[in-house]
Order: C-alpha cells, then sequence, then structure tokens
C-alpha cells in the first residue's frame, strides 16, 4: 500500500462541537461503506475548515465562501465522487451567502455540512450572521432560507449534543447527494465552547420534528409554518425538516459517472471530424 | 434628388476597401457590412471588420466597419472609402474619416446631409431610403438591403452577387428573401439615377482566386482552441467584451460531453472553475477588468494550490466599470502582478484569431503540464474584430497531459506527496478519485503533503519549488512574432491590436527610408529574455500600448530593458492606433532625434 499522509489530529478546543461533526461523518461514511479515494471533502475557512484533514479522503481548503462553488465545479465534473462541502456559519451565511442561495437553486449532487456555532470562532469571537444577538434582531436561519428557494430538495438540521440523530442525518444528507437527487443542506449546531458557549441554550430550545407524527418532511407549507412558528417562540427546529424528489444538477446536464468529464478520452485525433465540423461553420 | 448631378471620379482600381455603415443601434449597421463581407470574400478578398457600439441593446450610435483587400490586413484603415449614414449623426461622427473622393450613402429620410462635416470632394448619394422602406415595404429595416443595393452599385459589383448574398442570409424564410430583394432592386434602380448602372461603380474594386478561409473573431478562435485541446468545463458571468467566448461554448462544448455554466458571479465563475480543475478537468473561465479584479484571490489560489487553470482577460477601458465596449490594455499590471504573494502565473497576449487559436491550445496544456494558471490576455479589439485567415490546423494539435498519475502508477509508489519536491517543481498529481492517491490540496502554506505548514525551512523550499515551475519552462513559452528589417537601430514593440497597426505602419515606414524592426512578444509575464534583448539591442524602441500609464513599458523595464531606450507611444482614448497615425508618430519621433 503506498503510503499517503497521516489525518491530522482536530485542532479544536477541547468540547467543541465540531467533533461531533466529524465522528457522525466518519461514522456515515463508515455506514455507507464508500471507499475513501471516492471521497472529497471540501471545506472553507474557521475552525470548520479543517475537518478535511483529519478523515483521510481527498481533502480542499476553498477560499474563504467559496467552498460551495469549488465543490459544485467538482461534482459536475467527476460525478463519481461524493462530494461533501463543509464550512462555518460565517463561511457560509456571511462572506459566501450568495453561493448558498444558488446551490439551492441548481441543486448539485453534493452534501453541505455547515457548522453552525454562531461566532467567528479562529479570529477569536466576533458576531455572525446567525449570532443571537443581544438587544434585539434575529439570528438568519438558512433552513428558511431554503426552503423559500424553488429548488430546493434536502434540509436538515442535526445538533453535535445529539451524535445518534446526527449520525443518521448525515446518512440520509450522503445518501440524498449519492443518488443524484441534489444539494443536500445538513446545518449543525455545534457550539464554541470558547467564545459562544450555547450548549445549555440550544439544548433547551432545540426541537427535534423527527420526533413529532405530525411533521411531513415532503410537505413544503407545512414544514415553512411549522419552522416559522417555533422560531417566533425562541425554538429551532431540528431533524430532517424537508426533503423532496429531485434531479442533481449534474443529471440536468447529462453527465453521470459513466460519461463524466474527467472520463471522456480528449485525444484530438478521434474528435478531428466534429472539430472540422465547426471549423466548417466558420468558412466565409 | 441629386444623383444627376454627381461628379464621377474616374473609376480608379481599388486594392483596399475601407467603409463604414453606421446608424443608431438597431438600424442594422451590422447586416450590411455583414452582407458585403461575404460577397467581397466571394471575390477572394481578405476581411477585417471592427463594430463600434454604445453599451445598450438599441438605440445608441452603432458603426460597423469593414476593410476588405487583397492582402491580409490585421487593423481598419486610415480612412474611408465609403459612408452608408442611416442618420445625420452618423456623417457628424464619421464624416471626417472620409477620402477625399469619398462617398456617401446618405438617408435623407429626416432632412439634408450636413455637409459641412464632409470633405470637399466628398460624393453623397441621397436618398430617403428608410422613407421608401417604410411607404413600399411596411417595414424600416429594409432599409438595410435598400442600402445594400445602393452600395454594391456604388464598389460595381454585380447584382446577381448581391442577389446571392441576401438569398443565402434570408435562406429559408421565403417571405424574408422576397421582401429583401423588392428592397435591393430598390436599391439598384437609385443607382441607375445616380448614374451607376451595373458594373460601373465609382471603384474598380479589386478581386482574386476565392480562397478557403474563414471570418473568425478572436474570442470565437480562442474558443475553438479551448475545446480542440480539450477543454471541457467553463464557468463565466456574463461581461462585456468577453461574454462571446461563454456565447460561442454553450452550444458546443455539450457536444462534446462538457458543462457550460453561466453562474452568479465572477467569484462563483473561477471557483466552480477549479472546482472541476481539481478532477483534472481542462477548465477555464473568461472575464474582463472588473470582473477579473474579482477574480483576484482565486487567481493567487490557483498559484498557491498549484491548480491548472485557463482564464480569459478580455480588456476594456477602465479604471472601474470604464468603457465596456472600448479597447484598452489597461489590466497588464493587474495580469502580471496582482494578487497576494509570489506565485508563478503566466500570461500570453495574443495579436489575432490566429494566435488566440494557438495560444489557447498552448495554455490548455501549459498549465496542465505546469499545474499552473495561464492567463490570455486580449484586448476587446482583438476579442471582437473578426479577420479572415486560412483554416486553423486541427492535425496539429497535441495534448499534453503533465505529471497525472493513475491508479496503477500510484500503487507502484513507495509514498505520494502531493506537493513533492521535485527538480522542476512540479510535483506528481493524483486526482480525487485516483484509487490510493488521497492527499490535501489547499492555498494555505503546507507540507509536502498538503498539511498546513509555516515551518520557517519548509516555507522557503516550497516558494522556490512553485517559483521553479516557470523558470525551468521558459523554452515552452510562446515566442514573439517579429517582422521588418532586423538589423535597423529602431524598433517598435506592441501586443494585442497593437500588432496589426504595427505592421502596416513599418511598411509605410520602409517606403519613407525609415525601415524598422517590429517585435510582437505573445508572452507578457514573465517577460521573456528576447524581449528584454529587442529592447537592449536597437538604439530606439517604440513601445506601443493603448494605456495612459506605460504599463507594458514598465513591465519591460522592470525585467530589465533599458527604460532610456523606449519611447513612449500610448494611445487611451477608447480607439486604436491607425497606420497612419503610428507611422506620422514614429517619423515625428525619428525627425527629432
Amino acid at each position: 500500500v503506498t503510503k499517503i499522509y497521516i489525518p491530522s489530529e482536530p485542532i479544536w478546543c477541547a468540547g467543541c462541537g465540531h467533533f461531533g461533526v466529524e465522528a457522525a461523518l466518519r461514522q456515515a461514511l463508515v455506514n455507507l461503506d464508500v471507499d475513501a479515494h471516492k471521497v472529497a471533502i471540501l471545506a472553507g475557512i474557521g475552525c470548520s475548515g479543517t475537518i478535511q484533514n483529519n478523515i483521510g479522503t481527498y481533502g480542499y481548503h476553498a477560499l474563504h465562501g467559496r467552498v460551495l462553488s469549488a465543490a459544485t465545479g467538482m461534482a459536475i465534473a467527476n460525478p463519481d465522487l461524493l462530494v461533501i462541502a463543509a464550512g462555518g456559519d460565517g463561511d457560509g451565511y456571511a462572506i459566501g451567502m450568495g453561493h448558498l442561495v444558488h446551490s439551492f437553486k441548481r441543486n448539485p449532487g453534493l452534501v453541505y455540512i455547515v457548522m453552525n456555532n454562531g461566532t467567528y470562532g479562529l479570529t477569536k469571537g466576533q458576531n455572525s450572521p446567525a449570532t443571537d444577538p443581544e438587544g434585539g434582531g434575529q439570528p438568519l436561519d438558512a433552513a428558511l432560507l431554503g426552503l423559500a428557494v424553488p429548488g430546493t430538495t434536502f434540509i436538515a438540521r442535526g445538533f453535535s449534543g445529539w451524535p445518534d440523530h446526527l449520525e443518521k442525518l448525515m446518512v440520509l444528507a450522503l445518501t440524498h447527494a449519492r443518488e443524484k437527487r441534489g444539494f443536500a443542506f445538513l446545518e449543525v449546531m455545534s457550539p464554541c465552547v470558547t467564545y459562544n458557549d450555547t450548549y445549555p441554550a440550544w439544548s433547551a430550545a432545540l426541537c427535534n420534528l423527527d420526533d413529532d407524527d405530525d411533521h411531513n418532511p415532503s410537505d413544503r407549507m407545512g414544514v415553512v409554518s411549522r419552522c416559522t412558528g417555533l422560531r417566533a417562540e425562541g425554538r429551532i427546529p431540528a431533524g430532517l425538516l424537508y426533503s423532496a424528489p429531485g434531479r442533481a444538477l449534474e443529471t440536468t446536464l447529462k453527465v453521470s459517472a459513466a460519461n463524466a468529464p474527467v472520463h471522456l478520452d480528449i485525444e484530438p485525433a478521434r474528435l478531428i471530424a466534429e472539430y472540422r465540423q465547426l471549423l466548417e461553420q466558420m468558412m466565409v | 434628388m441629386q444623383g444627376k448631378t454627381l461628379m464621377r471620379a474616374a473609376s480608379a482600381k481599388l486594392s483596399d476597401l475601407n467603409i463604414l455603415v453606421a446608424g443608431q443601434g438597431g438600424d442594422g449597421s451590422l447586416t450590411v457590412i455583414t452582407l458585403l463581407g461575404r460577397l467581397l470574400a466571394h471575390r477572394g478578398l481578405h476581411l477585417f471588420t471592427s463594430r463600434n457600439v454604445a453599451s445598450r441593446i438599441k438605440g445608441g450610435h452603432a458603426a460597423a466597419m469593414l476593410r476588405a483587400g487583397i492582402e491580409r490586413r490585421g487593423c481598419l484603415g486610415d480612412q474611408l472609402d465609403v459612408l452608408v449614414a442611416f442618420d445625420a449623426q452618423a456623417v457628424e461622427i464619421a464624416g471626417h474619416q472620409l477620402c477625399a473622393q469619398g462617398v456617401v450613402i446618405f438617408d435623407g429620410s429626416s432632412g439634408p446631409v450636413p455637409r459641412q462635416h464632409l470633405p470637399e470632394g466628398a460624393q453623397v448619394l441621397e436618398v430617403p431610403f428608410g422613407r421608401f422602406a417604410v411607404r413600399d415595404l411596411r417595414r424600416d429595416l429594409f432599409k438595410n438591403s435598400f442600402s445594400f443595393g445602393l452600395l454594391t452599385r456604388v464598389l460595381g459589383l454585380p447584382d446577381k452577387e448581391a442577389v446571392a448574398c441576401l438569398e443565402e442570409r434570408f435562406g429559408k424564410n421565403r417571405k424574408m428573401v422576397d421582401a429583401n430583394l423588392l428592397a435591393l432592386n430598390m436599391g439598384f434602380k437609385f443607382a441607375e439615377e445616380f448614374d451607376c448602372p451595373e458594373r460601373h461603380g465609382f471603384w474598380q474594386l479589386d478581386r482574386a482566386k476565392r480562397q478557403e478561409r474563414i471570418l473568425v473573431s478572436g474570442n470565437e478562435a480562442m474558443a475553438f482552441g479551448f475545446l480542440v485541446s480539450g477543454g471541457l468545463f467553463f464557468a463565466g458571468y456574463p461581461i462585456t467584451p468577453a461574454t462571446d467566448i461563454m456565447d460561442w461554448l454553450a452550444p458546443r462544448l455539450p457536444q462534446f460531453g462538457g458543462v457550460v455554466l453561466q453562474v452568479e458571479d465572477e467569484l462563483a465563475a473561477i471557483n466552480m472553475a477549479i472546482g472541476a480543475a481539481m478532477t483534472g478537468v481542462r477548465a477555464m473561465t473568461a472575464s474582463s477588468g472588473p470582473g477579473m479584479a474579482l477574480m483576484q484571490e482565486g487567481i493567487s489560489h490557483l498559484g498557491s494550490a498549484e491548480i491548472p487553470l485557463v482564464i480569459v482577460d478580455c480588456q476594456r477601458a477602465g479604471p472601474s466599470t470604464g468603457m465596456p465596449t472600448k479597447p484598452e490594455q489597461g489590466d497588464i499590471a493587474m495580469l502580471a502582478h496582482g494578487g497576494t504573494g509570489d506565485y508563478p502565473r503566466i500570461v500570453l497576449a495574443p495579436g489575432n484569431p490566429d494566435d488566440c487559436f494557438e495560444l489557447a491550445v498552448t495554455a490548455n496544456n501549459l498549465s496542465q503540464r505546469l499545474q499552473c494558471l495561464v492567463i490570455l490576455a486580449l484586448d476587446q479589439s482583438v476579442a471582437q474584430d473578426l479577420a479572415t485567415t486560412e483554416p486553423f490546423d486541427l492535425d496539429g494539435i497535441k495534448i499534453d497531459k503533465g505529471k497525472r498519475l493513475n491508479a496503477g502508477e500510484v500503487a507502484a509508489l513507495e509514498e505520494y506527496r502531493r506537493y513533492l519536491f521535485t527538480e522542476d517543481g512540479v510535483s506528481p498529481w493524483a486526482p480525487p478519485g485516483t484509487p490510493g492517491g488521497m492527499n490535501l490540496i489547499t492555498g494555505n502554506e503546507r507540507n509536502e503533503f498538503g498539511q498546513v505548514s509555516t515551518a520557517p525551512g519548509n516555507r522557503k523550499k516550497m516558494v522556490d519549488k512553485r517559483a521553479r515551475k516557470i523558470g525551468k519552462a521558459l523554452d515552452l513559452l510562446p515566442p514573439a512574432r517579429r517582422w521588418g528589417d532586423a538589423k535597423s537601430k529602431v524598433g517598435l514593440l506592441g501586443v494585442g491590436m497593437a500588432a496589426g497597426v504595427m505592421a502596416e505602419a513599418a511598411r509605410r515606414l520602409a517606403g519613407r527610408g525609415c525601415a524598422v524592426a517590429c517585435l510582437q512578444p505573445r508572452t507578457l509575464w514573465p517577460v521573456l529574455d528576447e524581449t528584454v534583448d529587442f529592447v537592449r539591442e536597437h538604439d530606439r524602441v517604440y513601445v506601443i500600448e493603448h494605456n495612459a500609464e506605460g504599463q507594458l513599458a514598465r513591465l519591460l523595464a522592470g525585467a530589465g530593458a533599458p527604460f532610456e531606450k523606449m519611447r513612449h507611444l500610448r494611445r487611451y482614448d477608447g480607439t486604436p492606433f491607425r497606420p497612419s497615425g503610428l507611422y506620422r508618430a514614429v517619423l515625428d519621433g525619428e525627425g527629432a532625434q
């Protein structure tokens, strides 16, 4: 066996919620029996943006806010890969927000894990769009945002304090992407023990809709109504919030594992007749 | 009608025709030029066409220009032989460009031609063709074909060739063909009134044997070059004058299994292209000044993370939003020096469609071989002007895959390090999906495995490794084009749209006993020794560039070219140099010596 890099130890503070995210992701990959070489974990900038170093798959450290763009390009170019984008709430909801909205709309076949700790941890505790601000205002709820975008096919929210539940959501999200149903958005409430210790607050506020028999993840209007209502009460809706059948972007682009751009033979000799036809169109 | 009073010049022979058709956007100026271009190409003439439009969809002054001749030209001529004006504003703007014996075909629907803007000897065919088109054909737009009839008669071209041209253009739609033929015949009829019977125009236009040629813009040629060299992924955001590239690729790349995505902004464009490129797919994005500025972070990232990508900048007049439809070479400094930190990059500068095709292929291969970014620096003129040329050589296309590893090659290694230190700076590359080759890619400084490292020793070695990639590959970079008298003490140096003008000015200078040597560098960055040597080897070198601050001259000086030998010819009014302007500027400069 060729020796490769040894996965790093996490850089996170003891007690950080991100440990829970990493554990759930590892276990989900094991449960689904995915080969390491077929997994690419792309991460943004921030504490969350180091998770790709720890697992032993292909990894990429994206520019701040651009992880979804890079992940989309990768998922289209090689749909044989299981593409997992990860990042924090600053990365995804502030500098990268434009791409999130368009990812919901485009529905590329990939998983996006947002490790939401409601703060900028790596730069020592500035407010993020998801911070619950003291003295008024509302944190941004990306799940509600996603529900407003017509192309959305999968929205889930977990909690790093609920490991078994998170593992289940992780499996659902990975499956959604693998089966080319599209963009699986999984937000994990993942407290920052150093700058924004929300364990007690979030433990009390989170409401797991997976335990609620009235919750129907395919009823978008019902989900919007329920989530909006919970938010108004200061609660945080969690679970598989919304799931719809869909076709991943790469499928609509007629790209599949069998004919992926990455596997195409580009030797000019093979295609010269077609190239000549294009040249013909330029003749005057 | 003033037809009968026209003074007919003797039917002089014309081997280099310059014509401009202008009016309001939507008047159809481009249609007339396109029709005439086809007709003249069939007569074996070379074409060069250019557009001058306001940045809006309809309305605003719009002009289309055509140069046709026996010889191949890389720019517009100095003066107009014919001006087709759909309104008085067209004469006000372009009238002064008319040569002494020039002809104006003027739509007098809204009033008489403003003669004060024309040279004294100009001859005017004034017909209210817009009004006639509406009255007799019920549609203003038919004035195109009307004026085309007048125009072909003025040029002494056979009617049947004009008819054939219209039929080809409107082909399948019989009603459109018939209506346009009616308009064309009205044009012929009025030509008779101006004493312009068939085949007896104001000039006798030269002709040659018809050749197999293509008529292509730089943008199209470049997109085609990307495609035939295996390009399969393009992400872009619309911006003038780069959008043509996306528009050209969008219907074509998917035929070859590729993908074209129009995305939400330039940040998404470059990062999506990065994502695709990391898998080993050949990817490209394209933009212009403002979009390139947004892409700067991604560009530095490519350099650091060692990801191959081709990036096109169709430079337009800046700064900021500037003049979107006007050419400039004002991004040179940004392309060569922009971004954060030190990283290897290659900037190539094509000067015509042939260069665009060739350098797109080169860029695609170089980026793969060196695992770095290659920027193609066009300018609006090179990007959008059309020129005839020989069909591109498709048999010569080679694919260079560089140091790509497959599963078997990885398995044969004892150890795999993505950023392995190597003599040529390029590390073997196992893209995601390769069994056994798992690795980490990052724009952070890292060790050979791709793990973040700020250790001073490693850092220095990594910077040096990346720099080595270019240093060891200088022989692969496209050489300059040279012409003129190599032994002359005087040199002309210019890139992109300056090349064609320079060539023509040099010929005229030689005719005046002032032979010059010309150099068109095609590798802008790194500055090659041949470029520096060119400045060293001549007493004076006129550096021709389309920007105010001398970005090209500074680039050369920074690479060691003696600044004191440079003479600066700079233009930044949104129009390219014309041959006579350049010729006079050099003559003046030499006279002052």
